[in-house]
């Protein structure tokens, strides 16, 4: 590649909280339009921010996630732009002294590989409202104005599309493992812009674009892909880049310009007077520590080192925290970690897909699970029928013995009657048994199916297969003529 | 003076009293129109509350919110602004009994000092209506100085609870900073404005201070009230003034109120502010900075007027700016805009907070030899309508004794002293922050030798 290119984030998240972030009405997704409002967030003359402490919690468990220094003195300002859905015509938010800032973030790479990306900073700030464009009318929802809003930029250490959609994702999913937001970006509540810039080697950071309107990570990754080529073209043909906002169409893969630099806002900052500076306390900090949770990607290495699990199957358990913490809960009533992580991974979020249910909302509680690995692993069932168990407890929403009781699934583990089923089967198919005593091995597979067939999976199939192969063999390496002629007279039938 | 055997008492509750006091306010109103709006049928009150202020009527200007009145903040871009909300401040003086009759006129958002900025009344002098009651609390202040009301709320940002005050002969608190919730009180420049209070004694002005202040959870600029306990003054620091910073009718007064405090006992020492002529530049950058960004919200979107015929969303907010405002509004929230742009704010912003710090830094020196501070409230008595004694420009540079103290966030009261060729002339005093009893005594003492006047026409019992 001829030139280095450089990708920078601003990653918007809408934080989980009770009320808005400077007034008492619900941060509610979805109601009806302009019911959530008051007079702080409609901007009434008069009306006074006033910050929700739940909303600095979870901004400051971000920043902890993040490794960010936080500042003693946070201060709010107001960026001042007018524009009709946005009550007061400027915004609060943070500029000179945000909660957080010099944090990192370790992303992981497609080859595994760790890379470390610096966050500038991270910032809370209040959400506009929506504008609705109708025909000739225009409409305001108020609802999601004064509804808090994190902001954390990235420094521009990410190199191309492909690490900043990982990115997206690593963080999207940290974000959810903090519980600070749903990260839904379809709805809008994990927003991303990107700035990217491209020099050659060693030039240091070339003219930056920022491309908006990005709700998908994949759109995120499609979008640099195509500004990073585009910059490349420019200034292969001698051109220069133009320092501009970029609107991303999906519609036609392209990026084109909505404002240059010319006509960008003098924002005017200047500190909020109406919120004193705020000081984190070392007995919120030491609350916000508490409230830390294992972040996914220590716990993806934590399952890989500890647990010996797979890659993909940590990787799968640990995509969300609940996933995760069942799966340990699990373990913590005495599951083996691989058989739980093959199950898993495998038969229950086979069901779980077929049937879109949630694991946590799922009949698949871990004492039940434990309890048919159990009967598994006690040989009381067969791996087999334990699948047939397991799509039991979804459909019936009962225990493993429960259901194994009343369906009779008990396997039969009674060596005097495994034998007595042997012979039936040996005895109905003569041609088979002379195929395995000329030496194809294979053919064990059939009698034990006939087996399987002939009692509904419930023998033992360990003890069936020994005994199956003792009959046979017994009488390979025992006396000749002791075969029983009627077996070669059946087989010669078919 | 106690305000329960007082003659508001019954005033709210006794019909024909009140009948005889309707046509009293009516009475003046005609010739200095304090009130935007009167609530003649008292049915925008509540008396319910048994309380400290049981019974009292009380006049708010009108950027203070009350439920069921208009809040204008005497801008054509409010005129139609019925409040859904009442304030926090209004809400503690009704929980005290006390209750609301009318909304008062002001300067445009606070922005002026001689009511004359009001877009929607012209409010006068009950001394000389041919002069104004000063500004921007104008119709607060003459309102009480008619004996309309026995207090009213007004708001001070650089002197416009103190200046009026001065003006009509009454007693005007600008509160410490923090003291009283402006929740509630529209914004003009949220770090310097406080809720303020006009009243006819300083015991009205004492009780009605102590009701509204505390904290509030709305108002996260509020603080713990901590005074020092030291509430009686022995020394008071007395402002140097030369003989061309003062028209010598307010020269003369400053002098006679300085013999009357010796006279009381007082050891007066001689100071200088030396910061003072920093003072009116470092106010109106700040003041008109925040302008700017509180203003912005006055659009014609949500409420308020909305010029008819735009065709975008961006037409609508400058074309209802454009009509709404004013000129010493427009005028203001430019320098704001101008001060706060990128690569302006070192010069401008950054180092008017610096002479902030400065001025305070000023007023502390002089707390540690003196326990409040006399200074004059403002450099001429009520001057005449329009600009031909003072220039909008002049009117802006005499702020500088009443500002320094929005600027330090510290109390100041003014309190009638004399009368000057037939108009009064107050004194102003601070203190260290949270010392407004320290203030209230000081003036108890001058009030008890020295009651304020009153102006003719004025009657007790509302006759007219």
């Amino acid at each position: 590649m001829k030139y280095q290119s450089f990708v920078g984030l601003e990653i918007h998240i809408q934080l989980i909280s009770k009320t808005k972030v400077f007034c008492s009405c619900p941060n509610h997704f979805g109601d009806e339009p302009n019911s959530n409002v008051c007079p702080v967030c409609l901007g009434y003359p008069g009306a006074l921010p006033s910050l929700n402490e739940e909303a600095v919690f979870k901004a400051l468990k971000v920043c902890k996630a993040l490794d960010c220094y936080i500042n003693e003195k946070v201060i709010f300002d107001r960026k001042n732009y007018f524009y009709p859905d946005m009550p007061k015509n400027y915004q609060i938010t943070q500029f000179e002294s945000p909660f957080g800032v010099d944090g990192f973030f370790n992303l992981e790479l497609d080859d595994g590989s760790i890379k470390k990306i610096r966050i500038h900073d991270v910032h809370l700030e209040e959400d506009a409202g929506k504008m609705i464009h109708d025909g000739y009318q225009s409409r305001l929802d108020y609802n999601r104005a004064g509804t808090p809003l994190l902001e954390i930029v990235t420094e521009p250490d990410l190199v191309a599309g492909r690490d900043a959609e990982l990115f997206v994702q690593q963080f999207r999913q940290m974000v959810r493992y903090l519980d600070v937001t749903d990260g839904n970006m379809e709805e809008g509540s994990l927003r991303c812009d990107a700035n990217t810039s491209i020099n050659l080697p060693g030039k240091g950071l070339g003219t930056k674009t920022e491309v908006k309107n990005l709700n998908s990570s994949r759109f995120v990754n499609k979008a640099l892909t195509y500004e990073i080529k585009r910059h490349g073209k420019v200034i292969d043909k001698g051109g220069e880049i133009i320092q501009e906002t970029r609107l991303w169409d999906e519609k036609t893969s392209t990026s084109k310009s909505m404002r240059t630099k010319e006509d960008s806002h003098d924002y005017r900052y200047f500190p909020e007077p109406d919120l004193p500076p705020y000081r984190v306390t070392d007995v919120l900090m030491k609350e916000v520590e508490d409230s830390m949770v294992e972040l996914p990607n220590d716990r993806k290495k934590r399952y890989m080192d500890d647990l010996k699990l797979s890659f993909d199957q940590a990787a799968f358990i640990t995509g969300e925290r609940k996933t995760a913490d069942w799966f340990d809960s699990l373990l913590s009533i005495g599951s083996d970690a691989n058989q739980a992580a093959s199950w898993l991974s495998g038969d229950i979020q086979k069901i779980l897909n077929k049937e879109d249910v949630l694991l946590e909302n799922s009949p698949f509680i871990p004492k039940r699970i434990k309890e048919l690995f159990e009967l598994i692993n006690d040989k009381k069932i067969s791996n087999n029928i334990g699948k047939e168990v397991l799509q039991a407890i979804f459909k019936e929403d009962k225990d493993p013995s429960v259901i194994v009781k009343d369906k009779g699934l008990e396997q039969v583990s009674d060596s005097g009657a495994v034998e007595k089923i042997v012979e039936e089967v040996l005895a109905a198919h003569p041609a088979v048994v002379d195929a395995v005593r000329a030496g194809d091995d294979k053919q064990v597979g059939f009698l034990m199916g006939q087996l399987m067939k002939a009692t509904g999976g419930k023998v033992n199939p360990q003890m069936a297969r020994e005994i199956i192969v003792n009959k046979i063999k017994l009488d390979i390496s025992g006396d000749s003529q002791s075969r029983d002629p009627k077996i070669i007279e059946k087989g010669s039938e078919k | 003076m106690s305000i329960k055997s007082d003659r508001w008492q019954n005033l709210l509750s006794d019909d024909s009293l009140w009948k005889s006091y309707n046509e009293y306010v009516n009475k003046w109103e005609k010739s200095i129109g304090s009130f935007l709006q009167f609530d003649a049928d008292k049915t925008k009150g509540d008396s319910s509350s048994d309380g400290l202020l049981k019974g009292m009527p009380f006049g708010v200007k009108d950027n203070i919110a009350v439920k069921g009145f208009d809040m204008t903040c005497g801008s054509k871009i409010l005129e139609n602004f019925n409040c859904p909300y009442t304030s926090t401040a209004v809400q503690k003086l009704q929980g005290a009994g006390a209750v609301v009759v009318g909304k008062m006129n002001m300067d445009e958002f606070g922005m002026g000092s001689s009511t004359d900025n009001s877009a929607l009344g012209e409010t006068n002098n009950p001394w000389d209506k041919s002069r104004v009651a000063g500004g921007s609390s104008g119709g607060s202040a003459a309102s009480v100085a008619a004996g309309q009301v026995p207090f009213a709320l007004g708001s001070d940002t650089g002197g416009s609870v103190r200046q009026p005050a001065s003006f009509c002969g009454v007693y005007g608190l600008k509160p410490t900073y923090g003291t009283v919730s402006r929740y509630g009180l529209t914004a003009y420049a949220s770090s310097l404005e406080t809720i303020g209070i006009c009243a006819e004694s300083t015991a009205i002005t004492r009780d009605v201070f102590n009701t509204m202040k505390g904290i509030d959870n709305m108002d996260n600029t509020t603080v713990d009230y901590k005074p020092s306990g030291k509430d009686d003054t022995e020394i008071i620091a007395v402002l140097k003034v030369g003989e061309n910073d003062l028209s010598e009718d307010v020269l003369n007064s400053y002098r006679v109120s300085q013999q009357r405090l010796k006279d009381l006992g007082y050891k007066l020492i001689e100071v200088e502010l030396p910061t003072l002529k920093y003072v009116v530049p470092a106010y109106y950058v700040i003041a008109t900075a925040e302008a700017s960004a509180n203003l912005a919200r006055f659009n014609g979107i949500r409420y308020g007027l909305a010029q008819k015929g735009a065709e975008t969303p961006s037409d609508l907010m400058q074309m209802s700016r454009n009509s709404g405002f004013g000129d010493e509004v427009k005028l203001r929230i430019l320098l704001g805009t101008y001060v706060l742009r990128s690569g302006f704010q070192d010069q401008y912003y950054h180092r008017a907070q610096k002479i902030r710090t400065a001025i305070l830094n000023d007023f502390n020196r002089i707390f540690e030899e003196a326990d409040a501070l006399m200074l004059p409230v403002f450099p001429t008595a009520a001057f005449r309508h329009g600009s031909s004694d003072l220039t909008q420009l002049q009117q802006k540079a005499a702020d500088l004794y009443t500002c320094s103290a929005n600027l330090a966030g510290l109390p100041a009261l003014a309190v009638p002293s004399t009368i000057e060729k037939g108009l009064p002339v107050g004194v102003q005093f601070t203190a260290p922050a949270f010392e407004e009893e320290r203030l209230f005594r000081i003036s108890e003492k001058l009030e008890e030798i020295f009651p304020a006047q009153k102006p003719e026409g004025f009657s007790e019992e509302w006759k007219i």
